[in-house]
């Protein structure tokens, strides 16, 4: 079922509100974290590899394909069949954790390797969202 | 100078942008309700699949072959379809959206800072690539019918990949010297195989006929495509741009239909999906066409369509609804395994040039039609629909093999593994 919301208006004209000509667009999140829409993709993070970055299991990320690509960046990529977030190290062809007790990973010639965008924000849920619970890895 | 840039294998494309498990595998994409093949990437291409095949006849041999099978998810594609096209407005202030993966552009007065149309296919190629995961294919032409053609040589032929451009004599001759007849655009299967008989096999043996004798022998249409083919603009943008002759809705059901009811109701709202594209471009139909059929794979297989006459041009659901109520007894046959169903609007009008008759009225609600257009936009289509549309549902789509709707639904976005 859907909610379609309409206001009501009284149709009687009083003063005009003063603040009326000073109205400004409501600030949206959106508009602040997603700087290319057409290129930008929102992935659920799944796993404690990235927690030093403060990325954490459950993590909602922003990934953003037009966004160039420097090593130290935490990236999200495709490697050997699945979406991977790393910090990327381009001299070295190096995915590296945040957190120590993770080794790198060298990316060789032969594995299958593509850098999908950067992460430009990642976003931490406090209380559950009931949208998400279908895919958060049981 | 006129381009056309388009998807590679759009819809096996699509994806494979969100599953990079099988990026380096096969891929086909399956029809509405699985029924057959419509996109094939170029990988599953090397295996000679027939496209347009039905699904059950070579499921064998797709399963010998190890290909990845998925149900149309138009959720995805009409997605990722806005994003590509979004990118590729930025290269062109004059674009026209011709078909989900398609896109005109024109370029005027861009000579002066243009001066490599393949470095700038290539440039554009790049950024859709890099922005949505999108591969396409740019061809360039001094007319549309040779942009159509660059953009087959484009994505075909050997040597191109992904861009071709058609500017003067020597690309043009080994261009349509190495496209087939029926690849020309707007030559179809019927009118090549008449070409061929007259010897006219390739897009240059086309490109090489008198366009007046072109004319006689089969429309203005041929002629036309044989002056574009010489670099003879004819087709004015607006007509590249022009609104659909016949608007069809029809399909296949999930499941085979017996009862009556559900064949109406399936009907009615193909009647809806019709109204709402006429009501888009602005047309009226004087004549639909109504029809229901068995699967031919059936002993005995059935088919009845039937032609309703309006009385006054109409774009309005309800009226057309009320036509399928007048004929269902004649379309339907007790015990009859009903396999799919449609409506075609045949005869279309435009809405601003209408005569007034002075007999009949019109029973079209423009303002319904309007708020029931504007409510279905903003909230979602079937948000608002006609009664007997509802009255069962059972016949909805099968999508047995579909993904997840990855950017419009949060129960669907990527998992990213942090591991």
């Amino acid at each position: 079922m859907f909610v379609i919301p309409i206001y009501i208006e009284a149709g009687i004209s009083g003063f005009e509100s003063p603040a009326a000509e000073y109205t400004e667009l409501g600030i949206s999140i959106d508009e602040l974290i997603i700087k290319h829409p057409n290129a930008t993709f929102i992935g659920l993070a799944s796993g404690q590899s990235m927690q030093d970055v403060g990325i954490f299991d459950g993590d909602l990320l922003v990934v953003d394909r037009a966004e160039d690509v420097s090593s130290g960046d935490v990236v999200v990529a495709s490697y050997n069949g699945s979406f991977v977030c790393k910090i990327i190290d381009k001299t070295n062809r190096l995915l590296i954790s945040a957190s120590k007790s993770y080794k790198s990973v060298y990316v060789s010639p032969e594995d299958d390797f593509k850098l999908e965008g950067v992460v430009t924000t990642s976003i931490r849920l406090h209380k559950n969202k009931i949208e998400l619970s279908r895919c958060l890895p049981s | 100078m006129f381009a056309l840039v388009d998807a590679v294998a759009f819809y096996a494309s699509a994806e494979k942008v969100f599953d990079p498990s099988i990026r380096s595998k096969p891929v086909v994409v399956l029809t509405n309700n699985d029924g057959c093949i419509c996109a094939i990437c170029p990988i599953a291409r090397k295996l000679n699949i027939p496209k347009f095949q039905p699904y059950f006849k070579i499921k064998n041999y797709l399963e010998q072959h190890h290909v990845v099978v998925r149900s149309s998810n138009y959720e995805l594609y009409a997605d990722l379809s806005e994003r590509m096209m979004t990118v590729i407005n930025r290269f062109c202030d004059d674009h026209y959206v011709y078909s989900i993966d398609e896109s005109f552009l024109r370029f005027t007065g861009f000579s002066k800072i243009i001066n490599d149309w393949a470095d700038y296919g290539h440039i554009i190629r790049r950024a859709v690539w890099r922005e949505t995961g999108l591969p396409v294919g740019a061809g360039f032409g001094t007319t549309p019918t040779l942009a159509k053609a660059a953009n087959h040589a484009a994505k075909k032929l050997s040597g191109y990949n992904g861009v071709a451009v058609i500017n003067d004599e020597k690309s043009r001759k080994e261009i349509l010297m190495r496209m087939d007849v029926t690849d020309v655009w707007g030559i179809g299967s019927r009118l090549g195989k008449k070409l061929k008989l007259m010897q006219i096999n390739t897009a240059w043996d086309l490109a090489c006929q008198n366009p007046k004798a072109m004319r006689r022998m089969f429309s203005v249409v041929v002629e036309r495509t044989v002056s574009e083919l010489n670099g003879i603009a004819c087709l004015s943008w607006d007509e590249v741009k022009q609104d659909k002759k016949e608007i069809y809705s029809t399909r296949s059901f999930g499941e085979r239909v017996t009862d009556l009811t559900t064949l109406k109701s399936a009907l009615v709202t193909h009647a809806a999906i019709v109204g709402r594209k006429l009501r888009r471009q602005k047309s009226l139909t004087k004549r639909i066409v109504i029809f229901a059929a068995s699967s031919p794979h059936e002993e005995e297989h059935y088919k009845k369509s039937l032609l309703y006459e309006f009385p006054i041009p109409t774009s309005d659901t309800s009226v057309i609804a009320k036509a399928v109520s007048a004929v269902i007894d004649e379309i339907y046959k007790p015990n009859t395994r009903f396999y799919r169903c449609g409506i075609g609007a045949i005869e279309l009008e435009s809405e601003s040039f209408q005569q007034a008759d002075m007999f009949s009225v019109s029973e079209d609600k423009p303002k319904m039609m309007k708020c029931l257009d504007t409510i279905n936009k903003r909230y979602g289509v079937g948000t608002l629909s006609i009664g007997s549309e509802k009255l069962t549902q059972t016949w909805n789509m099968k999508r047995a093999f579909l993904s997840p709707h990855y950017t419009t639904r949060w129960t669907d976005i990527p998992i990213i593994k942090c591991d």
